[in-house]
């Protein structure tokens, strides 16, 4: 769980606490660096953790705090060997429930992942959401996730990140073009129904972004991958800037604004007026930008430059010719 | 642990902390003088003799935060004294605090578990799942997890989604302002949540509209105001209420087709093939499944001329009407 390390809020200190103390309770001697590396926390916000647990307790009967009413802490083992060892524990006899949300949000978790082929065994997975419900303090609050339909790509992507290699497939990018890609998986991502491979592009020698449905004719490989997602920093956002894209003024519904979120770069100059929002987006050219701005028919419109205008305007109208 | 240490010198969570073990060590309950002038973090704030109403503000603060993170913060009424604020009584009750003795889960269901947590990148749902994982954690089974290099990831972008999953948690009636698919003009709805549902990728609220009756589906993201919290409470759905909405939207999705005509090797041929329940008559004829009217129109026109609707005519219209909005708007 090498993955992001970011303070914890009170909430989640206070988890953090009533957890951490049922797992020092069943190990005698651990440590510092095991509970870290168990927890996905930093050393010093394990020790931290540990120094409050050893001053913490309960009024006692004198609601003063006494000795005995104190959990306690093997100091010197702290301090000087950093490991962890409970002298003395009050109140806490074993883990908290999940919370409501907590076993929702997982459950829901888990309908969406079992959408993926490799989590097929759906009994069993009915059986850990029975388990989340019943280990949860209430009801878990009603919130479903449909299993989306995923075809053979997902499979097949899995296959060559288990094996470390390369996959190769056909692509047909957003200008209409098809292209044969060779590139080390990363990671999928989903946004709304549609299903996006984060890669290592051979080709453009770059992190890019496939599109699943976009993809044919895929093939795993015996070429070993050469970067893993160790070795990459994904950027957060779906879509990779480059220094050739192009920016473009439009105007939207601030209803609609949220859709484009993807699109609009870090420090874009937006201005509200009688609900509408005039911001940039970014995009890579024109091809994207035309399906994108005619799929929000009357919600957004493109106000500069003149030639995007004009490529949207053509697009829309030689749809409208069709019909003609 | 000295009286005097000045009150900021607390930090929140050991006084959360602090009242989380005191009340798990009672069996009959603490009243509020008790807790404020004993226990860590509020003691060092208490006065004897003065008024302590920010103090007790801080406290109905606190159990609400505990409450929220699934505590069971439970209030007790003294034995003849009932209606007597001061004498009400609190506690955590162990056995609805403890996660239950038989409850344990293997390494592979943890690695899952894991996985499904990090389903959730973005939004309230990431901290709930973080939540959770530091519980799940807590019962020491160890995984020996790959990177998670291939760890799918769902984005919830509808600003309503954070609200409405909190009305429903606390079964709280919510208004806000809804724009009908087809409909110029938003209207005010009230509703009892039943369930967020995402159906073919689109996040909708299943609700019983509390002005027209019976129960609706209401699409995240065309609700366009902020959503209002009412204090009026329901009472809580049965959750066979939420089977049977993903069952009718999966039957309208079924009922609901439009055939199209669509350039071959485009965009359009290529994705539109992939959705759900797509028919192909030949190498340009598709037949289509969909959900909801407009927001499919919508995507159709955004495929320009790689798409002819052919029929219903409704459709037909529709997506023309679309395209020339479009092009009119850029001309």
């Amino acid at each position: 769980m090498a993955e992001k390390r970011q303070p914890l809020q009170a909430q989640d200190k206070l988890t953090f606490l009533l957890s951490l103390v049922p797992f020092l309770m069943d190990h005698d001697r651990i440590s510092v660096s095991e509970v870290a590396d168990h927890f996905g926390m930093s050393p010093e916000q394990i020790r931290d953790a540990v120094r409050l647990i050893g001053v913490s307790g309960i009024p006692g009967e004198t609601a003063q705090y006494q000795h005995e009413d104190l959990f306690d802490i093997s100091w010197d083992d702290l301090e000087e060997n950093d490991q962890i060892v409970l002298t003395h524990r009050v109140a806490i006899d074993d883990s908290p429930r999940f919370s409501a949300r907590e076993a929702a949000a997982l459950i829901a978790g888990l309908q969406y992942l079992s959408a993926l082929p490799e989590h097929a065994d759906r009994a069993a997975i009915a059986t850990l959401m029975a388990k989340l419900s019943r280990g949860a303090s209430a009801a878990p609050s009603q919130l479903m996730v449909e299993a989306t339909e995923t075809d053979d790509t997902l499979a097949l992507i899995r296959d060559s990140v288990d094996a470390g290699v390369q996959l190769e497939f056909d692509y047909l990018n957003s200008r209409g073009e098809h292209e044969r890609r060779r590139v080390d998986p990363l990671r999928i991502e989903s946004l709304d129904a549609d299903w996006y491979l984060r890669a290592w592009c051979h080709l453009r020698e770059a992190v890019r972004t496939f599109r699943l449905d976009r993809i044919s004719h895929p093939r795993v490989t015996t070429e070993p991958i050469t970067h893993g997602a160790d070795d990459v920093k994904l950027p957060d956002t779906l879509f990779e800037g480059s220094a050739d894209d192009l920016i473009v003024t439009i105007d939207v519904a601030a209803a609609a604004a949220p859709l484009l979120a993807d699109y609009i770069p870090d420090g874009a100059i937006t201005v509200e007026h009688d609900g509408r929002l005039r911001t940039s987006v970014r995009v890579s050219h024109y091809h994207g930008l035309k399906r994108l701005i005619s799929g929000m028919p009357g919600v957004a419109v493109v106000l500069d430059p003149p030639d995007a205008r004009k490529v949207v305007a053509d697009w829309a109208a030689a749809g409208f010719a069709r019909y003609t | 642990m000295s009286a005097t240490s000045a009150a900021s010198r607390v930090p929140v969570e050991e006084r959360l902390f602090s009242l989380v073990l005191a009340l798990l060590a009672t069996d009959t309950g603490l009243t509020k003088n008790e807790i404020l002038s004993t226990v860590q973090g509020y003691r060092q704030r208490f006065s004897t003799s003065g008024d302590n109403a920010n103090l007790e503000r801080q406290f109905e603060r606190d159990k609400d935060d505990i409450r929220d993170l699934g505590v069971p913060l439970e209030t007790l009424e003294s034995p003849g004294q009932v209606g007597n604020n001061q004498s009400l009584r609190y506690r955590i009750p162990r056995g609805d605090y403890e996660l239950p003795a038989d409850i344990a889960f293997s390494p592979e269901e943890t690695t899952l578990l894991n996985l499904a947590a990090m389903v959730w990148r973005e939004g309230s749902l990431s901290g709930e799942s973080r939540r959770a994982i530091l519980k799940l954690r807590s019962l020491g089974v160890t995984t020996d997890d790959p990177v998670l290099g291939y760890a799918p990831r769902l984005r919830v972008r509808d600003a309503a989604f954070d609200p409405l999953n909190t009305a429903l948690e606390k079964n709280v009636i919510v208004r806000f302002n809804y724009l009908k698919p087809g409909e110029q003009e938003a209207r005010l709805r009230t509703v009892a949540p039943i369930a967020l549902i995402q159906h073919q990728g689109r996040w909708l609220l299943h609700a019983e509209d509390q002005d027209a009756g019976g129960t609706r589906n209401f699409l995240l993201r065309r609700i366009v105001t902020p959503v209002t919290t009412t204090n009026t409470k329901y009472p809580a759905f049965d959750q066979s209420a939420t089977k049977a909405a993903l069952d009718e939207l999966e039957a309208i999705w079924d009922e609901r087709t439009t055939t199209v005509e669509v350039e071959p090797g485009s965009d359009a041929s290529t994705r539109l093939e992939k959705r759900k329940g797509t028919v192909r008559h030949d190498e340009t004829s598709l037949t289509l499944h969909y959900s909801d009217f407009d927001l499919f129109a919508d995507e159709l026109a955004g495929y320009g001329p790689e798409v002819l609707v052919i029929s219903p005519p409704e459709m037909r219209a529709a997506v023309r009407s679309r395209l020339a909005r479009t092009a009119a708007d850029h001309g």
